[in-house]
């Protein structure tokens, strides 16, 4: 585990990849074990169609709860699988340089034959490696967990939807990478991607209801993560491309400002 | 630059906003040196290190390390050089050999020399650098930039925190790397290590190099202190008038003087006399440098 950058990189979060992906699988069994107990409950579709549109948006919808996809949309793809994948993502992608940096273990990294760059694509890779163990384990609490509660659920679109949710982290993660080998802090790296995941959040679910928004929320991450109900209806490739141009800018910026700012002692 | 530079500096300033960092630094140092840095802190030493090893960027000027350009061959540079700053911090999680492990990757060796090393300063391979001693953490530190046999060592104050017997023996290590044909850069504000090891000194003040000399051109301009207690009265004019000796005093039997240099023709003359005690002060390199630092300040005050 100590042959490269990026194999370091993984051994250093090896106990918070651990940790998160319990999480994630525990969330996927117990969304997926819960969901026959709402689907037969009865009184709760009528219950929901009294409600104004603006509480629908944020619980859901009668449809929400009659479909098994409907209900893990709201309640894995809605808030709890971007928040556990976001605070992942965050943490490590702020501490990825600028934690190097501020706890002064950086200068001695690159004492060695090694460029900025690719210390920067190994830790970025890292980083993207972890949300992927995140997204199999959650895979499979969904997966046994549906099977253990005995209904059928969409193979692909659970697959794309959590494809979807990988691509989120992933970028969120590498925002705050950017950010942190940008500046060397890893604080502000974590609290501005903070920042835009949150306000990301609220434009995409809160404000979608309030028309003069609308037009915003093509500025919200959350938009090309979930602005289709993925699992619902299948991926739509251009968000994903939206979130990989994302990506891509980011680590370009992350590269061309590391590369040629001083490093803090 | 001469074509041997192992390190050659050219107008390397260096501004933190207005701040001085370091100001016009010239430096040429050949293959095989061991070139010393000396100056207090906050002179400038890191800063200058720092930009040789492309952790920042000069403001202006430019350096050429084993013949390549600091800033654009930067990397092919580092798998030359070993460094060892004054306080060795890295990863507290890993042990000492696992750290070393990920070095020696990094760089395509292997810990053959690490572990000689290890044995050598007596350390415990198997203990986690942050549970190490400052001085135990050192001595990783001494290490890792030794271990690859790099063509160059950049130490900055390496002897920081090593216990005076550790000193000796990184002294010992410092002159068998220097012997093997590898090129030292040691920045110091101790003048005593300098003094042990160096070939050349470069005086570092204020962020400008005001001095750069030979360990012995220095030496034949130290001051030493001299007594001598005879046996009888001796004539103050002929002790006056030997080469190098000034500041003659005498007091009874006892003479007192500075001498520039050898002694030998003060000896000789005493030696006429009944000499019943001879004392003399350690010969420190440190007056010369106060005396370089005074001319330095007659001259732009």
């Amino acid at each position: 585990m100590l042959l490269n950058v990026y194999l370091k990189s993984l051994r250093d979060s090896k106990k918070s990849i651990i940790y998160y992906s319990i999480g994630t699988m525990v969330l996927g069994l117990y969304v997926t074990l819960f969901y026959p107990t709402i689907r037969d409950s009865t009184g709760l579709t009528d219950f929901l169609e009294q409600l104004p549109e603006a509480m629908l948006a944020f619980i859901g919808d009668a449809d929400t709860y009659t479909t098994a996809e409907g209900f893990l949309n709201a309640e894995v793809f809605g808030f709890m699988g971007p928040m556990i994948f976001g605070v992942f993502a965050i943490i490590a992608g702020a501490g990825a340089i600028a934690g190097e940096e501020e706890s002064h273990s950086l200068d001695q990294l690159l004492a060695n034959p090694i460029s900025r760059k690719n210390v920067l694509l190994q830790k970025a890779a890292a980083l993207i490696t972890g949300l992927f163990l995140l997204s199999i384990s959650l895979w499979i609490g969904i997966i046994v967990g549906a099977r253990i509660a005995g209904f059928s659920l969409s193979l692909t679109g659970t697959l794309q939807a959590i494809f979807s949710l990988w691509l989120l982290g992933g970028t969120l993660g590498l925002i705050a990478l950017a950010i942190g080998a940008s500046t060397g802090k890893k604080s502000l790296a974590g609290g501005l991607t903070a920042a835009v995941g949150i306000i990301g959040f609220l434009l995409d679910t809160f404000l979608s209801v309030v028309d003069a928004l609308d037009p915003f929320k093509f500025i919200s991450v959350f938009y090309y993560f979930n602005g289709n109900d993925v699992i619902i209806n299948g991926i739509n490739p251009l968000h994903s491309l939206a979130m990989v141009a994302i990506l891509v800018i980011a680590m370009a910026i992350a590269v061309w400002r590391f590369e040629s700012r001083d490093l803090k002692n | 630059m001469s074509n041997t530079a192992v390190i050659s500096a050219k107008n390397l300033s260096k501004f933190y906003g207005k701040h001085r960092g370091i100001s016009d630094v010239n430096l040429d140092i050949d293959k095989g040196e061991i070139f010393g840095l000396l100056g207090p802190n906050g002179a400038g030493k890191t800063t200058c290190i720092r930009i040789l090893l492309d952790f920042i960027r000069a403001t202006s000027g430019s350096a050429t390390i084993l013949g390549m350009d600091s800033r654009s061959k930067s990397v092919e540079i580092r798998r030359n050089v070993g460094y060892l700053p004054g306080d060795f911090i890295t990863y507290e999680k890993l042990t000492a050999e696992e750290l070393l492990q990920y070095f020696a990757n990094l760089r395509g060796g292997h810990l053959e020399k690490a572990k000689v090393l290890a044995e050598r300063f007596d350390l415990d391979l198997s203990r986690k650098i942050g549970e190490l001693s400052r001085g135990n953490r050192q001595k990783v530190g001494i290490i890792q930039a030794f271990m690859s046999d790099p063509k160059l060592l950049i130490l900055d104050e390496p002897t920081t925190g090593l216990d005076p017997l550790l000193q000796q023996e990184f002294h010992a290590l410092v002159l068998e790397e220097a012997e093997s044909g590898k090129t030292l850069f040691i920045s110091s504000h101790v003048l005593p290590e300098v003094e042990i090891v160096c070939d050349r000194v470069g005086i570092i003040r204020a962020g400008s190099i005001i001095a750069v000399e030979e360990v012995a051109t220095l030496r034949k301009q130290t001051l030493t202190k001299i007594a001598i207690e005879f046996g009888e009265v001796v004539s103050k004019a002929d002790f006056e008038s030997v080469t190098g000796v000034r500041e003659v005093t005498i007091k009874g039997h006892h003479l007192s003087c500075s001498v520039t240099g050898s002694l030998d023709s003060l000896i000789k003359l005493a030696a006429e006399y009944t000499v019943v005690n001879i004392q003399a002060g350690h010969p420190a390199l440190e007056e010369v440098f106060l005396n370089f630092y005074n001319q330095q300040d007659t001259t732009t005050e």
